[in-house]
């Protein structure tokens, strides 16, 4: 029985029991004085009536008359005089008077009073005996309507009482089940921190588990931070902080690989002509902090990514990977500014050449390359003072205009989007769920992400689209009940209207919405975690789960996390990506691993392109894995 | 002789005592009061008269321990007499108000005996209840309010006799304290009866019930039978 429900038998038991206590002792105490009253009345009215009669001549007629105008006062039931023999002389005897008093109140209370008895004297000699007694119905009828009446206060003092004990009961109720929400939060591994209670012992819970949370979260923060450190060792450039050259073509493969809007992007590489020069005209040092001043430049470009993704291909070469860019013109305008800006630090004349090479869906990796090798040469071939050189590529754009764009895209998320499906599975080669990347149709095939994303952010369609999927994926479960992961936008999850919506589509079909799992991309601010932590709370009842995608090794939010209650965290195909001969990658990933499994989040591996890759991953204790190389279990 | 084995005196357990205690106080909740013997009890007179007046009363009581022996297996007619010259010997008749301080005070027979000195219902009272203790049932007998005129003047005054009614409706004999001897109502003609009592309904029957109600004392019966109780008559 819950502690709430004890409470509450207990006021009502005592309540009653005071109520009915204090109602019979009154009673009782009532009854007990009433008949010592009456007891005196009868003795006192027959002795001197008694007294009186003594006084006067015997005379029967004058007796009677005595005795009748003490019996129609009306106080009397019966009046009796009986002469020494004990033969009646005269006698007067009233019916009941019942009244209003219901039987079985009479029979409950009973009045036992002795009759008044007092003897007459005539002369020296006895005359007779008087005996009287008096008329009970009014004592009863007075002590029922006290009784009523008491009744009727102990009920409005019972009233009030409940109502006073209710107020009490919710101060308790309230804060005992947020301590237990917190408590079963922790069992669950989600470290959340609650407003201490006013209760003494339940503050005292909670401070305790609100430490224990802190303290937690302390503890991961530390170690992300170990491993942010190690990551560095381990894959950036010593002097210039910029990656390394394998890390680079790792996540630039990743990106160009991705079925999704990352897939589609500018790259920027920029070589500092004559460095050997430099480095003897400016010395070591110098030219070091030259070289960091151009890749903080280049870093800054990228204005979306908590990192941006820059690499140091040889001593020379630096390259900027700008996912999600489209528009040439305006990029090449910031490059010179910003190389303009790492020009004038330097104390003698740097010449940077730059090429600038769009990227698109499944480009090979090696063909770009060359482009911007060849377009770089041609940059440094040019004496102007504005050394880039911009490769346009020929966009197959499925529509000319924006406004076409526009029409296009609302129509085919009205007419509904489609849903891939992609295996993830654990390390008995189970399915964890399906990764479903949507497709909408468009120009009358049904396009990747990659094509239609870029436009849809541009457009601040996320909410409908991600609705669409939603609601795509539902329909689906209803024939095929296999659970599947669908992606929301960052900027859907921060959208009220969006969040109320989709609750409402999840609320109405509750069996289905256990089989979701929503997943939300890496790049996520303070704001947007926030946000996070609130869809969390309000489906997990419903028995969603959530998860995180594209967690790169420089994820450093992982603290942030720990009241979050994350299902799962995906890695990013860069930190996968040839896992098996990198002994450096196992220990980042592994370090990863064992941060989430302390909050209970599982880790799932992306874009595993083998079966050694495979294998490897589970090794270091990866929970599950998707990508190219990962099929269907038969 | 050998020496008197040394008890330890007799320590209760806390439990036994919080056992007692809570005992008594649930029965004193529940009014299961301590009932004082309601019985003739000459230990507890012998006790009550020591206290409150000392050897000469402790005497006086040893006669009339020793009248009761005497008159225990008489007729009654023998029973009167000796009761009557008893106390009419015994005790002198001074107004209430200088023996006891009161207007009208009833004193019992203890402390009538014990004064030696007593108002007329003083005797009558302890002529009953000396009879009613030799087995004269109190159907015979009342006490009775009468209007006394004193010797041969026409000055009359409240007093106060015991009669003795051989049948209820039967002319009573009067033992009076005026006049020593017993002589039957009507050669009294100096008294004129008004109003007569007995304690039957009082304490014949469960009478202690009544002990308890705080209105019952204000009679001056139930106040006087209370005091013979606690002395140890009744």
């Amino acid at each position: 029985m819950s502690l709430i429900k004890q409470l509450w038998l207990a006021i009502i038991a005592l309540l009653l029991l005071s109520f009915v206590g204090s109602l019979a002792v009154s009673i009782a105490s009532s009854r007990h004085y009433i008949e010592q009253a009456v007891r005196i009345k009868n003795e006192d009215t027959a002795t001197a009536l008694a007294l009186s009669m003594s006084q006067l001549d015997k005379d029967l007629v004058t007796l009677e008359l005595l005795v009748a105008a003490q019996f129609d006062t009306g106080y009397y039931q019966q009046i009796t005089l009986r002469d020494t023999d004990g033969s009646v002389l005269i006698e007067r005897s009233a019916n009941e008077y019942t009244g209003d008093v219901p039987a079985w109140f009479r029979q409950l209370i009973a009045f036992d009073v002795p009759s008044g008895v007092a003897t007459i004297q005539d002369g020296w000699r006895q005359f007779g005996t008087l005996e009287l007694e008096s008329q009970h119905s009014f004592a009863y009828a007075s002590l029922w309507r006290s009784t009523l009446e008491l009744a009727a206060w102990f009920l409005l003092a019972g009233a009030i009482s409940l109502a006073i004990a209710t107020m009490v009961v919710r101060g308790i109720k309230h804060p005992l089940s947020r301590v237990v929400a917190q408590a079963q939060d922790i069992s669950a591994r989600r470290f959340t921190t609650i407003k201490e209670p006013r209760t003494l012992e339940l503050r005292q819970v909670t401070q305790a588990m609100n430490v224990l949370s802190a303290n937690v979260h302390q503890m991961l923060t530390q170690e992300s931070h170990k491993l942010d450190e190690l990551r560095r060792h381990l894959q950036h450039d010593r002097v210039t902080g910029a990656l390394n050259r394998d890390v680079f073509m790792g996540k630039f493969a990743a990106q160009l690989s991705s079925d999704d809007a990352r897939a589609t992007g500018m790259l920027v590489m920029v070589r500092v002509q004559a460095l050997e020069t430099l480095n003897e005209q400016l010395g070591h040092a110098t030219t070091d902090g030259l070289l960091r001043t151009l890749v903080s430049q280049l870093g800054q470009l990228d204005g979306e990514a908590p990192e941006p993704v820059v690499g140091r291909l040889n001593g020379s070469d630096f390259i900027l990977l700008l996912p999600h860019a489209d528009d040439v013109e305006q990029l090449s305008q910031h490059v010179t500014k910003a190389l303009a800006d790492v020009s004038a630090t330097a104390p003698v004349a740097v010449y940077l050449p730059t090429a600038i090479v769009p990227y698109a869906p499944h480009d090979e990796r090696g063909t770009l390359l060359a482009t911007l090798d060849d377009a770089l040469a041609q940059a440094e071939s040019l004496s102007t003072h504005k050394q880039i050189v911009i490769r346009h590529r020929e966009r197959v754009s499925l529509y000319s205009s924006h406004a076409e764009w526009r029409a296009e895209l609302a129509a085919a998320i009205h007419a509904g989007p489609e849903l891939a499906y992609f295996p993830v599975i654990d390390a008995q080669g189970e399915i964890l769920h399906y990764e479903c990347p949507a497709r909408l149709k468009l120009a009358g095939e049904w396009q990747t992400a990659g094509i239609f994303i870029p436009w849809i952010t541009r457009f601040d369609m996320e909410s409908a689209l991600d609705l669409a999927v939603v609601k795509k994926a539902l329909t689906n479960l209803n024939t095929d009940l296999k659970p599947v992961g669908v992606n929301l936008s960052a900027a859907s999850i921060t959208n009220t209207q969006f969040v109320n919506e989709l609750r409402a589509l999840l609320e109405a079909q509750p069996s289905l919405a256990k089989q979701l799992c929503f997943e939300v991309p890496a790049t996520l601010s303070t704001h947007a975690i926030g946000s996070l932590r609130g869809l969390c709370a309000a489906l997990r009842p419903l028995g969603c789960t959530f998860g995180i995608e594209h967690v790169g090794a420089e994820f450093t939010k992982l603290a942030d996390l720990h009241d979050v209650g994350l299902a799962y965290l995906k890695m990013d195909n860069s930190l996968i990506h040839h896992i098996n001969t990198s002994t450096n990658q196992q220990t980042i990933v592994r370090g990863m691993a064992t941060l989430c499994h302390s909050l209970g989040i599982q880790v799932i591996g992306e874009g595993v392109a083998d079966n050694e890759e495979l294998m490897c991953l589970f090794l270091v204790g990866v929970d599950g894995a998707t990508g190219p190389g990962v099929r269907q279990p038969v | 002789m050998p020496a008197p084995s040394s008890h330890s005196p007799p320590v209760l357990s806390r439990r036994q005592f919080l056992a007692t205690v809570g005992a008594l106080w649930l029965g004193a909740g529940f009014g299961i009061h301590p009932t004082p013997a309601a019985a003739f009890d000459p230990q507890r007179l012998r006790q009550s008269m020591q206290q409150q007046y000392g050897q000469a009363g402790l005497s006086v009581l040893e006669e009339w321990f020793s009248l009761l022996q005497q008159l225990q297996n008489k007729d009654v007619q023998a029973q009167l007499r000796g009761v009557n010259d008893f106390f009419n010997r015994r005790i002198r008749w001074i107004d209430d108000i200088q023996v006891w301080g009161q207007e009208d005070y009833w004193a019992t027979p203890l402390e009538a005996m014990g004064k030696g000195q007593g108002d007329c219902e003083d005797y009558s009272i302890a002529k009953y209840i000396t009879l009613k203790q030799l087995g004269v049932t109190s159907r015979y007998l009342r006490m009775i309010y009468v209007r006394a005129r004193i010797g041969r003047s026409q000055i009359t005054q409240a007093h106060m006799v015991l009669g003795y009614y051989s049948a209820p409706d039967a002319e009573p004999l009067v033992l009076d304290n005026i006049v020593p001897s017993i002589t039957p109502a009507s050669q009294r003609t100096d008294l004129d009866p008004l109003f007569s009592f007995n304690s039957d309904g009082l304490w014949a029957g469960g009478s202690s019930e009544s002990r308890a109600d705080p209105l019952a004392r204000l009679s001056r019966w139930r106040s006087v039978i209370e005091r013979m109780q606690t002395q140890g008559f009744l």
